[in-house]
């Protein structure tokens, strides 16, 4: 029943097309006659070329037939305009049975359909359970599977990122009127200055298989002052561009070398709090790649000054390649490790590498 | 005659028509791929926008509001019947045009998802244009500006003819696309391009640097990022609201490839 009412359709159409048709024809005689020529010749190339398809070229094949029979012709006649590489070329006209027509029109009426039902419900699967229940859908709406399923983008992201990181590729840098106002951005609560008296630097997982201990004047003396005006990129999207010195990471790395199959650092940071003021223990990773850029320092100073409370005194990781969650304020444990550490914004559900 | 007509030498195959093959297979996948892919790029777009609007004001000595997607929730909320009751007018724009509020992990993994997506398909569509000579019905032409006011002309006059019940004339071409079509349907891979190439910029702007800097550093790119967002919105909503006035016939030659109505088009008007 289906069939046939889609039968009466396509025939009212037939209909209207020979309608429409013959106005064009008295409109613009000229014009169609050329139209005509011009399909006459693709057809004839085409069921030449394409036996497969529904291309049954009956009047162009009696054409031929009858230029064949009749007086031979006195010149070429030329049934194709030639044109130009630029030019337009029209669409193709093709004569096909009214039932593969139909089957064809169903088949693909059919395949959108799918892929709109495939698109909502894909959507579904793929959007935060917050964001549906304002859409009203409820329910358990969170499924590892939907976590598991991004991970692959953020990874295959995440890969991209670590295959344009150069360790020769420097980062852009600024001159000081080009600096900007930079903002605290401490996740929560900025702490109060008690930490620092008792502050030291623990380096852990190295190669000696001994913790080493440092306090700010050991690093302040004993390794070469680097400074630079650099930008920092945040992952919220702003950004800021700073004065920052201090030691080259790569110079702690070789003073202090991790064993040979290290290929991360956990940074710890002496202190981070929520918004409620309590404590809520902050730690990044830093793949060794990006310590060794020319360009990651553990910074002491900000624009001349060593650091304040609120940029992260007495000494924080300034990894210009990373965003600036990556850039741990007040460090005071790197830890060295052949395994992946763990990452305080990736078990949050950003991305582990974060590489600019 | 490139329209159906019976085959009388053939019928014991049953009646045979004639159609244009108007958009290749390509296109159609391309085009419908990107329905979904845009709409989720949008959405989480404005979710990661959020975080840290562009467009900022001083902020408002009573409420701290400093943005003005906020703004316009608020007036929303305050103007428009039966949203005065919103719970929180800030968020109304961000609660119906993206994600959410404090969105930003789950929408950065949704933009990248679509975004590789968006980058494949268009990438496929563009390799099927260079391959396929589609690339020739966009090519803009040396009569495109005054033809094209002569569609917008035409566009602007619809609603008056309907009213008055007077007869409008839709000006003749015979091109696969009239001139104000051509215009978008250019402009949209162009787009497409400027956008992936923005977002890369401001994605990784260390490492791929000189691509901001063409388009005027990292700052500049964002705001050139959030324009061509609006580019595809401003795009879409007369396309939609066109393809449907323009008929059936229009809409199926997407779907299944085919049209009734010939290339060299002088009819298209009813």
């Amino acid at each position: 029943m289906n069939g046939e009412e889609k039968g009466d359709n396509l025939d009212q159409q037939k209909a209207a097309g020979e309608m429409r048709e013959d106005r064009a024809v008295e409109k613009q005689p000229e014009q169609s006659a050329e139209v005509a020529k011009q399909s006459e010749g693709e057809k004839q190339r085409r069921s030449v070329s394409e036996s497969s398809q529904p291309v049954i070229a009956q009047r162009a094949k009696q054409a031929c037939e009858d230029d064949a029979k009749g007086s031979p012709p006195e010149k070429p006649r030329i049934i194709e305009k030639p044109v130009g590489f630029f030019a337009e070329r029209h669409p193709e006209i093709i004569a096909i049975s009214a039932r593969k027509l139909r089957a064809w029109t169903r088949r693909d009426l059919l395949f959108f359909g799918a892929g709109v039902a495939a698109s909502v419900v894909g959507g579904g699967f793929l959007l935060p359970p917050d964001t549906l229940a304002r859409l009203g859908i409820r329910g358990n709406t969170d499924s590892p599977r939907k976590e598991n399923f991004l991970n692959h983008a953020i990874n295959l992201d995440d890969n991209v990122a670590e295959a344009l990181y150069s360790k020769h590729r420097l980062v852009p840098t600024y001159s000081k009127s080009d600096i900007t106002p930079l903002k605290n951005n401490y996740n929560g609560a900025t702490p109060d200055d008690s930490y620092l008296p008792g502050w030291t630097l623990t380096l852990q997982g190295l190669a000696s298989a001994r913790g080493v201990s440092l306090g700010i004047q050991d690093l302040l003396t004993r390794f070469p002052q680097h400074e630079q005006i650099t930008r920092l990129v945040c992952v919220e999207g702003w950004s800021a561009i700073a004065w920052w010195s201090g030691v080259k990471f790569d110079d702690l790395l070789r003073a202090y070398p991790p064993p040979a199959n290290a290929k991360w650092a956990r940074v710890d940071s002496s202190v981070n709090l929520d918004a409620d003021g309590d404590p809520d223990p902050y730690y990044a990773s830093i793949d060794l790649a990006t310590a060794q850029h020319p360009q990651t320092l553990l910074a002491t100073h900000y624009n001349g000054q060593p650091l304040e409370v609120e940029h992260g005194a007495p000494l924080r990781l300034l990894a210009p390649v990373k965003l600036g969650l990556k850039n741990v304020k007040a460090i005071t444990r790197i830890t060295y490790s052949a395994e992946e550490p763990r990452d305080y914004w990736a078990e949050r559900g950003y991305s582990r590498y974060d590489g600019l | 005659m490139p329209v159906i007509q019976q085959s009388r030498e053939n019928s014991a195959a049953g009646s045979t028509v004639r159609v244009v093959r108007r958009h290749h297979a390509l296109v159609r996948w391309a085009h419908w791929l990107n329905v979904p892919i845009l709409l989720g790029l949008v959405l989480s777009g404005i979710s990661i926008y959020w975080a840290s609007p562009i467009y900022q004001h001083k902020p408002d000595p009573q409420t701290g509001i400093y943005e003005y997607f906020a703004d316009a929730g608020i007036w929303m909320c305050a103007h428009v019947p039966g949203l005065h009751a919103y719970s929180s007018p800030p968020d109304w724009v961000y609660n119906h045009f993206s994600l959410g509020t404090f969105m930003l992990a789950p929408a950065l993994r949704l933009h990248w998802f679509f975004a590789y997506l968006f980058i494949a398909n268009g990438l496929l569509y563009l390799v099927g244009l260079a391959l396929g000579g589609g690339w020739r019905v966009l090519l803009p032409r040396r009569t495109d500006v005054r033809d094209s006011l002569a569609m917008v002309r035409y566009y602007v006059g619809v609603p008056f003819a309907v009213i008055t019940r007077r007869k409008r004339v839709h000006p003749r071409f015979t091109t696969k696309y009239n001139a104000l079509q051509r215009l978008a349907y250019f402009s949209v891979p162009l787009a497409g391009v400027l956008a992936i190439a923005t977002g890369w910029a401001i994605h990784k702007p260390m490492q791929l640097h000189w691509l901001a800097a063409i388009f005027g550093g990292y700052d500049a790119t964002r705001v050139w990022h959030f324009w061509l967002m609006w580019f595809f919105i401003v795009f879409a909503i007369p396309h939609i609201i066109l393809v449907f006035a323009d008929g059936w016939d229009t809409v199926r030659s997407m779907i299944t490839g085919w049209s009734l109505r010939p290339a060299k088009a002088d009819e298209l008007q009813q």
